[in-house]
């Protein structure tokens, strides 16, 4: 199958599509294209509008201009906030997709008792609130929680060590909530991996390693571009969390977007912090693209 | 498909779509009161005691919703698509949405009802009159501090003869600065306009020490547990959790009171109704008193607090034994002035 399936890629890429019969195979919509409606229709509705109208707003209300984009670069703290979500979503990606990748390997090799054992243990948390988990994360962590004090009992330290309040908290707390986000795609990526590949690598004389690296890895890149992009995006618009086991370094911008609207009231504004939200993570995307080929990591494709 | 199927399938869909949208306006029946408050117990306790027996007299329904959002409240009445009647908000919105026009004058007849009725006559404004009074004081662990514990917020902020961590609501119109400034010895009646530059000072000489909360459980947690032994704390939760049998008590010494307020959204279709509550609501001491004895949260009148069981009464704002160590209401016509800028610098202040 994946013989097949790379020979067709082979084929399209050198039988010389230009750019633009790409565009029109792209557009062509035959009667099966018509299913594809109603998902249009309801992005455009709650999707594409709601976008729209946030973005008319953050230059519009309560004046039209760029009052409220002044006004975010006026004090040093929205910038800085942005700074500190993007830096904790990235390290939250790094922690995640380091823990999760030979998670997701585990898994593949498994019997499939065992296999669905730990496809259980990184679904059963999705089923309990964030709220929920959050909480009983800092009853675990707090001075005098659970950790701390069992430690202490045990000798293996004289007092309590700090880990929630601190950017560790955060980074634990937000890792064991996007897990599942990351071990779902890179498994079901490893799952489709023909392991004869890696036997005929070996059979050709590399290591057993080295064919896991020069093969596998690779192969199941595809799987960790998308588990990376859906914590990291999600990542950015977490609060509960950093605002429950986070220090006060380290709001994400997410908590004083919520604040302007619920409390404050300045719409505009809160547009205007999400745009800016959007605007960096798709800036930031980009440049990813360029450096990795996200595309290909992403769809299989050149 | 050809293209002209094509485009009366998505002509279809969209009309679809537009007709549901336009479908879901609520049509009031005439014959029921919509109540909003913050939820959980507290709202249990307040429609048991003093929205049901009245609906219950008055042949009418209660519908409920929860919790309060102002940003709810806004789009309703900039959208003349009015559902929630009254509305239990922080008097600081009250204040602020009252001259924005988006809530309902309330008729002389309530504003005189209120005050000859033993409300506090700070509590009630154009739009809003109290249904409940708290405090912000200081709960403290009976386990640390069982000899000697802080009385004051002098004494809070002394971190080397009651060590420590401090929790405070991370929250503008939590009480914080009124705490700061009084600790730093500005007298009670000189804190508003507040000194907001002199409170982070003070509180600047404490900030490694402080944890900041977010929710009600979340103060009884750091109390209980000995995490944060001092919180600036609200104090029906404290009451609520000692009588749980958890280590934490109340000090009421120079503590600032605080209340909610009962607002009409401006278009509600039942306001009369809704007026009409609210003078039986004042009207009915024991009903409030029913309530505290409930919720833990004292009434708004002060009449009403005697007729709180005796047990119950010694932990209730407005009883003597708490207002007499009061040191000031909140101003939350400072608040509804100055919450946005003040919280811009607090969020400043904590993320430095």
């Amino acid at each position: 199958m994946t013989a097949a399936a790379g020979t067709e890629q082979y084929l399209r890429r050198h039988t010389g599509s230009s750019g633009r019969s790409r565009l029109v195979r792209y557009l062509r919509v035959d009667s099966w294209g018509a299913l594809v409606l109603p998902l249009l229709l309801f992005l455009l509705f709650v999707f594409v509008v709601p976008l729209v109208v946030m973005l008319q707003r953050s230059f519009t209300d309560p004046s039209v201009g760029l009052a409220n984009y002044r006004a975010i670069f006026a004090s040093s703290l929205y910038v800085r906030v942005l700074g500190n979500t993007f830096m904790i979503s990235l390290m939250v990606t790094a922690v995640t997709l380091l823990l999760a990748y030979p998670y997701a390997y585990l898994m593949t090799i498994a019997r499939p008792k065992w296999r669905m054992f730990m496809l259980g243990l990184v679904l059963v948390p999705f089923w309990t609130s964030i709220l929920v988990r959050s909480f009983a994360l800092i009853l675990l962590l707090r001075d005098t929680g659970v950790l701390n004090t069992t430690a202490q009992d045990l000798g293996v330290i004289d007092g309590p060590i700090t880990l929630i309040r601190t950017m560790q908290g955060v980074v634990f707390g937000m890792v064991q909530i996007a897990l599942p986000f990351a071990v779902l795609p890179i498994y079901a990526t490893m799952r489709t991996i023909d392991r004869r590949l890696l036997a005929a690598a070996e059979g050709m004389g590399d290591r057993p390693a080295g064919a896991f690296w020069r093969v596998f890895v690779p192969l199941s890149l595809p799987g960790v571009a998308a588990g990376g992009l859906l914590t990291f995006i999600q990542a950015l618009g977490y609060y509960i969390t950093p605002a429950l086991l986070g220090g006060p370094k380290n709001t994400m911008i997410g908590e004083l977007i919520v604040q302007q609207v619920s409390t404050v009231l300045r719409f505009g504004f809160a547009a205007a912090l999400a745009t800016m939200l959007l605007v960096t993570t798709m800036l930031l995307l980009a440049l990813a693209s360029k450096f990795l080929n996200l595309e290909k990591m992403l769809m299989g494709r050149s | 498909m050809s293209m002209k199927k094509l485009v009366a399938v998505a002509a279809a869909a969209a009309a679809a779509t537009a007709l549901s949208a336009c479908g879901g306006g609520s049509s009031d029946d005439a014959d029921s009161l919509a109540v909003t408050m913050w939820g959980g117990g507290a709202q249990d306790a307040h429609v048991k005691t003093y929205f049901d027996p009245w609906a219950k007299d008055k042949g009418v329904s209660i519908k409920q919703d929860s919790p309060t959002d102002y940003a709810k409240i806004q789009a309703q009445v900039t959208s003349k698509k009015v559902s929630w009647g009254v509305v239990e908000v922080e008097p600081n919105f009250a204040n602020s949405a009252c001259a924005k026009g988006w809530l309902t004058k309330l008729p002389q007849e309530v504003i005189d009802k209120a005050k000859s009725s033993g409300v506090s006559e700070e509590q009630i404004t154009e739009c809003g009159i109290p249904n409940l009074q708290y405090t912000f004081s200081i709960a403290y662990n009976t386990d640390k501090f069982a000899g000697s514990h802080p009385k004051t917020w002098a004494e809070f902020f002394d971190t080397k003869k009651f060590p420590g961590k401090r929790g405070f609501w991370k929250y503008a119109t939590g009480g914080i600065f009124e705490a700061a400034l009084l600790a730093d010895g500005v007298a009670a009646d000189d804190l508003y306009p507040l000194d907001i530059d002199r409170a982070f000072k003070k509180l600047d000489t404490i900030k490694k020490d402080i944890v900041w909360y977010d929710t009600g459980d979340q103060q009884t947690q750091l109390v209980a547990s000995g995490e944060a032994p001092l919180v600036q704390a609200w104090n029906g939760r404290i009451t609520q959790a000692a009588e749980e049998g958890q280590p934490v008590a109340n000090e009421y010494g120079e503590n600032l009171v605080s209340y909610d307020q009962v607002v009409i959204p401006k278009g509600y279709s039942n306001t009369k109704l809704a007026t009409e509550w609210m003078m039986w609501f004042l009207d009915n001491q024991q009903a409030q008193a029913d309530d505290s004895a409930l919720s833990g949260y004292g009434p708004a009148s002060a009449e009403a607090v005697k007729l709180v069981p005796a047990a119950k009464r010694k932990d209730l704002a407005g009883d003597p034994n708490v207002s007499d160590k009061s040191a000031a209401t909140i101003d939350y016509v400072y608040w509804a002035k100055n919450y946005d800028t003040v919280t811009e610098k607090l969020n400043g202040w904590i993320a430095q």
